[in-house]
């Protein structure tokens, strides 16, 4: 299943867990499971992060296919001058 | 300019620095900016704005004004929609407009449109507004004070529950590892408190537009900025209007480095004009830009360090808070994330954005990245020089590499920190002694970049030339940059591409330009749309040469094919009508996989110990540009950001009164750097390429601005023996220092 690497800030919904285990075969579907196990931090990861799949910065990654193995990293979305 | 030798490259058009399409314009003075352009007819805007840092507006009474000399229209907070508060552009509506309250002093409360602007400015002055005086938080401490008075009533904190509004705009906790544990094992503890002024991008050319709405309620909007699209969205969204009503035409822009990534004018322009009939031009003074367009936010930080005395990095706590005034702001979130230098095994960051009434902060540069390396970098040299260690060999040791984890918790990808330091050690400055009565500081920085949304078109014309058209403004020499990726793509020369900057009715959608995106995302829709045509090439030379299509390559802009004679791109393109019509493509992509750049910063100094005045003596920049497209404007990147550095090391700063006025809302006051403050920046591109780019391109444009704080203040420490942690370090601040010590 993709594991889902979460900020410090996101684990307050987790108990602290850092890394789960979700089943999903996109990003949005890997959200979306989260938010069933953990009331909440869905909308977090949907409206306050961006993904990173295999080294690259994803700013909306709903639709991103993720495989098995895929490791995914929620971190905050990231803007610039 | 110092201009670096680059060695030969595989590329025959990537790399060489021909002139850039746009530069006998723009050194001529033919090129049109924001406010250089008239229309008939047009009346001239003038904003009346509030004299105090928070207040509730009582009334607005327009009367007198309206029936003075010229005067056509007059708008207020009550001529615009009003947003929901959870509306993203909510606060750009009430920033560019103020509704019931002004949050800080310059806030716009009201604007005319007359004939000419002496005629706007006295009908402005006479409009007359009751306020109701509200307490005024200026300053970090003040926000965060226990029970202090709240900036903005609708300011909810982002990212965490929160049960009512409150004066921090982000909390934003992130760390790895045991930090009590490590700092309990550390050989070696440092721990020091920093902060920082608000300061200003310094852009020379002010905000400026001229918006023309016709009697079908369309409006064409000329204006300088760094994303058109984003203007057109922005002023769609804050007057309520269809995006399809609004065309934007981008001017040259005339500096921005992320103060023109939000507007200010445009919609204010468009009711006026709705309401007048008549185009309206406002053009902002340098007051008014100081005074009420975003700086870089205020700081306040404390970082403490651990390292082994064999000069391993073991432990980072981290508090920063970033006074972003009256609006929810980012700075806070992003600063903690900008800390990623070092593999540091153990972390814990804290950080916030505190309201403030000042003005609404925006970006600057690799927003908040300087804060915190000014911060943290200090205390790496004081780690350094404790354990006597040349601060390079200090970072080596310690340099994140690919794999390594950021402070977010994702690895790196292919970064080229190592290769920046390695080029620092072996360059001439840091090979040469230090100059007699002179320190030498070193200091480094690092930007993560962004891709998002671009498109580009690519016209074939029939003699084999190519027009090249996109949706990035032209801002540090992206003509050039865009022509330079087509040519090298097609393999025609690059002086037969014409690249074009599109209004929004010409081009696809492009999103604005930040996060040093331009030459990256936009870059890759350009070699995309060449791509996708020299599939077509290849069809079309197929039927000229009468061979299968699979055994046409492209090689150096021509088709071949074994046995036939090769077909040039221009011999196509002649034959375009019999054998398809005209060739044309279009790129337009999401683009993910933007290298992070890192720099390394070195810079001699003398000190003055009876004035206080820091002299630059020699100062080089070195950073990954993954691959320079064209070295010379990633040199100007790099002496851009280090020069606005320098400023906002020695000099910069906003000085509020206790009412929250600015006193040096001018360039006299307000003192940048200029040509002969300083020597010539010597510059070094390494280049580690991006392997999620075609050509292997990292965004170059922010990462120059953040290591000069640090590098300054580590020679200053070095020359002084104190330890400067307030910028600006200006001379009074030093002398201060100096007997202090």
């Amino acid at each position: 299943m993709p594991r889902a690497h979460l900020m410090t800030d996101h684990r307050r919904f987790t108990d602290g867990e850092a890394v789960i285990e979700v089943d999903g075969a996109t990003v949005g579907a890997v959200i979306g499971e989260l938010e069933r196990r953990f009331p909440g931090l869905g909308e977090v990861l949907t409206h306050a992060s961006s993904a990173g799949v295999d080294g690259e910065i994803h700013a909306e990654p709903e639709y991103l296919e993720v495989g098995p193995d895929t490791d995914i990293y929620f971190v905050a979305p990231l803007a610039g001058g | 300019m110092t201009a670096t030798e680059n060695p030969p490259t595989k590329y025959k058009y990537i790399g060489t620095r021909p002139i850039r399409h746009d530069g006998y314009d723009k050194v001529t003075g033919k090129a049109r900016f924001a406010a250089d352009k008239d229309l008939p007819g047009q009346l001239r805007g003038s904003f009346l704005r509030s004299p105090h840092a928070h207040a509730r507006i009582v009334s607005i009474d327009t009367s007198a004004a309206l029936i003075m000399a010229g005067v056509k229209a007059i708008v207020t907070g009550a001529d615009f929609p009003t947003l929901d508060v959870k509306n993203p552009s909510h606060d750009i509506a009430v920033n560019l407009m103020a509704r019931d309250v002004v949050y800080y002093n310059g806030h716009a409360v009201a604007c005319v449109a007359a004939t000419t602007k002496p005629e706007a400015d006295a009908a402005a002055a006479a409009i007359v507004v009751e306020y109701e005086l509200l307490p005024a938080i200026l300053t970090i401490d003040e926000s965060l004070a226990e029970g202090a008075p709240l900036v903005n009533d609708n300011n909810m904190t982002k990212f965490v529950e929160s049960d009512g509004p409150s004066n921090l705009a982000t909390v934003t906790e992130l760390g790895r590892g045991d930090v009590d544990e490590a700092f309990a094992a550390a050989d070696l503890v440092i721990e020091r408190e920093f902060d920082t002024a608000d300061v200003h991008q310094g852009y020379i050319e002010p905000h400026a537009c001229i918006v023309d709405v016709g009697l079908d309620g369309r409006a064409d909007i000329w204006a300088s900025s760094q994303g058109h699209f984003k203007v057109r969205a922005l002023t769609a969204a804050t007057l309520g209007w269809d995006t399809a009503r609004i065309k934007v035409t981008p001017a040259e822009i005339g500096g921005g480095f992320g103060g023109k990534t939000t507007i200010y004018l445009e919609p204010v322009a468009a009711r006026l004009s709705e309401i007048s009939g008549r185009p309206v031009k406002i053009v902002m003074s340098r007051d008014e830009v100081l005074r009420a367009t975003g700086p870089a936010p205020s700081s306040k930080s404390r970082v403490k360090i651990g390292a082994t005395n064999d000069g391993e990095l073991t432990v980072m706590e981290a508090s920063l808070a970033y006074g972003v005034g009256p609006f929810g702001d980012m700075a806070g979130l992003v600063g903690a994330m900008s800390i990623a230098s070092y593999k540091m095994p153990n972390l814990k960051l804290h950080s916030v954005g505190a309201l403030t009434n000042t003005p609404k902060t925006a970006a600057y540069r690799a927003p908040s990245a300087p804060h915190a390396a000014f911060a943290v970098e200090s205390v790496i040299d004081d780690v350094a020089q404790a354990l006597d260690m040349d601060p390079i060999d200090l970072r080596l040791k310690n340099a994140a590499v690919e794999g390594d984890l950021t402070a977010m918790g994702m690895p790196h990808p292919k970064i080229g920190f190592i290769e920046c330091l390695e080029a620092m050690a072996d360059s001439d400055h840091y090979k040469s002694p230090v100059p007699e009565g002179a320190a030498r500081g070193l200091g480094t920085g690092f930007w993560f970049n962004i891709g998002e949304q671009s498109s580009a078109t690519v016209n074939l014309n029939e003699d084999g030339t190519a027009t090249v058209i996109t949706g990035s403004p032209d801002i540090g020499g992206s003509r050039a940059s865009m022509a330079l990726m087509a040519a090298e793509t097609l393999g025609i020369d690059v002086y037969k591409i014409t690249p074009v900057v599109a209004d929004t009715e010409s081009v696809g959608f492009t999103d604005v330009t930040e996060g040093s995106r331009a030459t990256f995302a936009t870059g890759m829709a350009v070699v995309h749309a060449c791509r996708e045509l020299i599939e077509e090439l290849k069809t079309r030379a197929a039927k000229m040469m009468e061979v299968e299509v699979d055994t046409v390559s492209w090689v150096d802009g021509a088709a071949v094919s074994d046995g036939k004679d090769p077909v040039s791109l221009a011999a196509i393109t002649a034959k375009a009508k019999r054998t398809g019509g005209p060739l044309t493509a279009t790129g337009s992509l999401t683009a993910a996989g933007a290298g992070p750049s890192f720099a390394v910063h070195c810079c001699d100094l003398a000190v003055d110990e009876e004035t206080g005045q820091v002299t630059i003596l020699r100062y080089t920049a070195v950073q990954d540009a993954g691959t320079a497209i064209h070295p010379s404007y990633v040199e100007g990147q790099m002496q851009g950001g280090s020069v606005q550095g320098i400023g906002w090391a020695l000099n910069e700063e906003y000085i509020f009164d206790t009412d929250g006025a600015l006193e040096n809302a001018s360039f006299l006051d307000y003192r940048v750097p200029v040509a002969s403050d300083l020597p010539m920046i010597e510059t070094i591109i390494v280049e580690v390429p991006n392997p999620s780019h075609p050509y292997g391109v990292r965004g170059v444009g922010e990462t120059g601005i953040v290591p000069p704080m640090a590098t300054i203040a580590n020679a200053i420490q070095r020359a002084t023996g104190t330890r400067m942690t307030s910028l600006p370090m200006s001379p009074p601040k030093i002398l201060a220092a100096l007997n202090e010590a």
